[in-house]
């Protein structure tokens, strides 16, 4: 459990990054579309361009399964805030979808959809890094720790 | 003491075991739940689609199934397919159309992968004087996908529609389609594939079809089919400045026929200009208008008038407010004058001149609301954020319910965030409000409609024309979204299939 743990917090943080990767190559291709004298309308066809596919594919289907699927997995990882940290990623991949349909309504929201990318990111890194880390003490592990000295000894 | 520890300790563990199954199921399920909900089956009826909504108006205990399970067609309901327009007279006006899949090669020399009509796109212009009855009949030469052709704007009977799926099978390569039906309403009209529409009419399966008037007119009657390919805008098939022909100080109607997917900008340059009819009905009382563009919604057309300037100039009409694309019109090689973006639109709410309805639209028996959202969910399976009507993702969308004879209004709020042109087949809707504020210009006709983010239309229009008819969003991507519901009156059923062997899809 502990390391299905680790791949999917880290395989979330590797989603974040393709999708700042994702969203720069379709909003370059539509400049490069603007700047070659397309004429993009409320009509445009999203599906022809590669960085915006990318994007929801990551964003509607690979992240949000990943951090369920992270939450899940952290019911059953015996490693102190493990559980904790899993709910955090959700958490914030929750209010990444929100502050989409933010951005559908005023464009600010993007700028806030971007900035709590880094947070999803900085989170799903800080639950794989925990499990890598488990001499770190903090305090659900200092309770464990006193839970097995309490059954050891005699 | 030890073993108590050890039997508290293991206690601890499968209770830790119990709580972590029910968090996950607590999680798994419900989403669970909402995925296998949103899957449809490959073959399905609308009438089988979301639940019956009777506006406040009498049920239908018949009409109760609504699982996808197979087609529903009651005994004592009349098929769609007995809704045709004349079968046996002889036409007035008859034309051939063979649907192909191949290049398309622009009026100004550009090649786009597309779609043709007897080899051009946009397809021939079908014109027929008021009274006639028109036959088409729609070959498939090579379209794998299958082809149907639906009159937009059109309020023929139900069978003659053109929705593959609803109203007749999709017409698969070597087969044919007869329609047939009277040219009741001078106006301007287009017709264009409705068997994976969000493709094939972008791909350019599109044609104009223009109803004169009995008496007539002296006007220089001009139509100005603009239509996106690849990105490339173009107006009767060309992109940039097209011109046309007209003598200094003539009278003219520019048919303006959007037949993309986003709301089109038109402005007319150098001359005021009225706006005459919108969506095949003649506005009362069009005053004048300078500085200012019409709006027309994707699907939508607009007739502008104006008379050429007496000294020789051209007159400049825009069309979109990016790029090139206008149509000038005027003495041959006449100056025209550049484009100018008009800061104003037409308020279509208070234009022109308030005139009788020919029904009274409190005298309601039926009110729908038909409000867009969007929601996070799933839509046949896809986790996404999907256009909702009225909180519901499809395919559990109201069916509209009506009887024949009856006055429907009905309210579209859009709370999506993005612009929805509603369209609604087989009817015309007239207009009440915007936002509260009542309607006080010309009675303004639609059967393409813009309702913007943040706005809410009431629109009513009486039930006159039975069958099953589409009222969805024109921009065709939206529609294979999800935004799509239909209006149906009790006693009519359809026998034909979304999916099947003809493999229909009309979006």
């Amino acid at each position: 459990m502990r390391s299905t743990y680790r791949t999917l917090a880290y395989l979330i943080a590797a989603g974040v990054a393709l999708q700042a990767a994702s969203v720069a190559l379709g909003f370059f291709t539509i400049i490069h579309e603007v700047e070659d004298g397309g004429v993009i309308t409320a009509g445009y066809d999203y599906d022809s361009n590669l960085g915006i596919i990318l994007h929801r594919i990551g964003g509607l289907g690979v992240i949000p399964l990943s951090a369920i699927a992270l939450l899940v997995v952290s019911f059953f990882t015996k490693v102190p805030g493990a559980v904790r940290r899993a709910a955090a990623v959700f958490g914030l991949v929750l209010l990444q979808i929100a502050l989409v349909f933010l951005a559908f309504m005023t464009a600010s929201g993007g700028a806030l959809h971007g900035l709590n990318a880094l947070a999803v990111f900085g989170a799903a890194i800080w639950a794989g890094w925990r499990v890598s880390h488990p001499t770190v003490v903090d305090h659900g592990e200092m309770a464990a720790l006193e839970d097995q000295a309490t059954a050891t000894s005699p | 003491m030890i073993d108590g520890i050890r039997e508290r300790l293991a206690r601890r563990r499968s209770d830790r075991v119990v709580v972590g199954v029910v968090a996950s199921l607590a999680i798994l399920v419900p989403l669970g739940w909402l995925w296998v909900g949103s899957l449809v089956p490959q073959t399905y009826s609308v009438m089988d689609m979301g639940y019956p909504d009777y506006g406040g108006g009498p049920g239908d205990p018949g009409h109760t199934a609504h699982a996808l399970a197979g087609p529903v067609v009651r005994p004592g309901d009349v098929p769609v397919t007995e809704l045709t327009g004349p079968r046996s007279s002889q036409p007035d006006v008859a034309v051939t159309l063979v649907a192909r899949q191949e290049s398309v090669t622009l009026a100004t020399g550009e090649t786009v992968e597309g779609y043709t009509l007897n080899h051009e796109s946009p397809g021939p212009l079908i014109r027929a004087q008021q009274g006639e009855l028109v036959e088409v009949t729609l070959v498939n030469d090579s379209i794998v996908d299958g082809v149907a052709l639906h009159w937009h704007g059109v309020d023929l009977p139900n069978a003659e529609d053109g929705v593959a799926g609803v109203t007749q099978d999709a017409v698969v390569p070597g087969e044919r389609h007869i329609y047939r039906f009277v040219a009741e309403n001078p106006g301007s009209y287009w017709y264009h594939s409705h068997q994976v529409s969000h493709e094939q009419v972008r791909g350019g399966l599109f044609g104009v079809l223009v109803i004169n008037p009995a008496e007539p007119r002296r006007d220089l009657d001009v139509v100005a089919a603009v239509h996106t390919y690849d990105e490339l805008r173009t107006v009767n098939g060309a992109t940039g400045e097209s011109r046309m022909t007209a003598a200094p100080g003539e009278a003219v109607r520019v048919r303006a026929v959007n037949t993309d997917n986003a709301p089109l900008d038109v402005a007319v340059v150098g001359v005021p200009y009225r706006v005459l009819a919108v969506d095949g009905r003649e506005l009362v009382g069009p005053n004048p208008v300078t500085g200012a563009s019409v709006q027309i919604p994707a699907g939508g057309r607009a007739d502008l008038g104006f008379d050429t300037p007496t000294d020789g100039s051209a007159v400049r009409v825009q069309l979109g407010t990016e790029g090139d694309t206008a149509l000038l019109v005027g003495p041959a090689g006449a100056q025209a004058p550049s484009a100018d973006p008009a800061e104003d639109t037409v308020d279509l709410l208070s234009y022109g001149s308030p005139a009788p309805l020919g029904f009274d639209p409190d005298d309601t028996d039926r009110r729908f609301d038909y409000s867009i959202g969007r929601r996070p969910g799933f839509l046949g399976g896809i986790p996404g954020l999907h256009w909702s009507i009225n909180g519901h993702v499809f395919p559990d969308v109201p069916m509209f319910m009506v009887r024949e004879g009856d006055v429907v209004r009905m309210t579209i709020e859009n709370h999506s965030g993005e612009i929805h042109p509603m369209h609604l087949h087989g009817h015309h809707a007239v207009v009440l409000s915007r936002n509260g504020t009542s309607a006080s210009g010309s009675p303004w006709w639609v059967d393409s409609l813009d309702v913007a983010s943040g706005d809410t239309y009431e629109i009513a229009f009486v039930a006159d024309n039975p069958g099953i008819w589409m009222d969805h969003c024109h921009n065709l991507p939206h529609a294979t979204e999800g935004l799509v519901a239909h209006v149906a009156y009790t006693g009519i059923s359809t026998p034909f299939l979304i999916g099947g062997a003809a493999h229909n899809e009309p979006e």
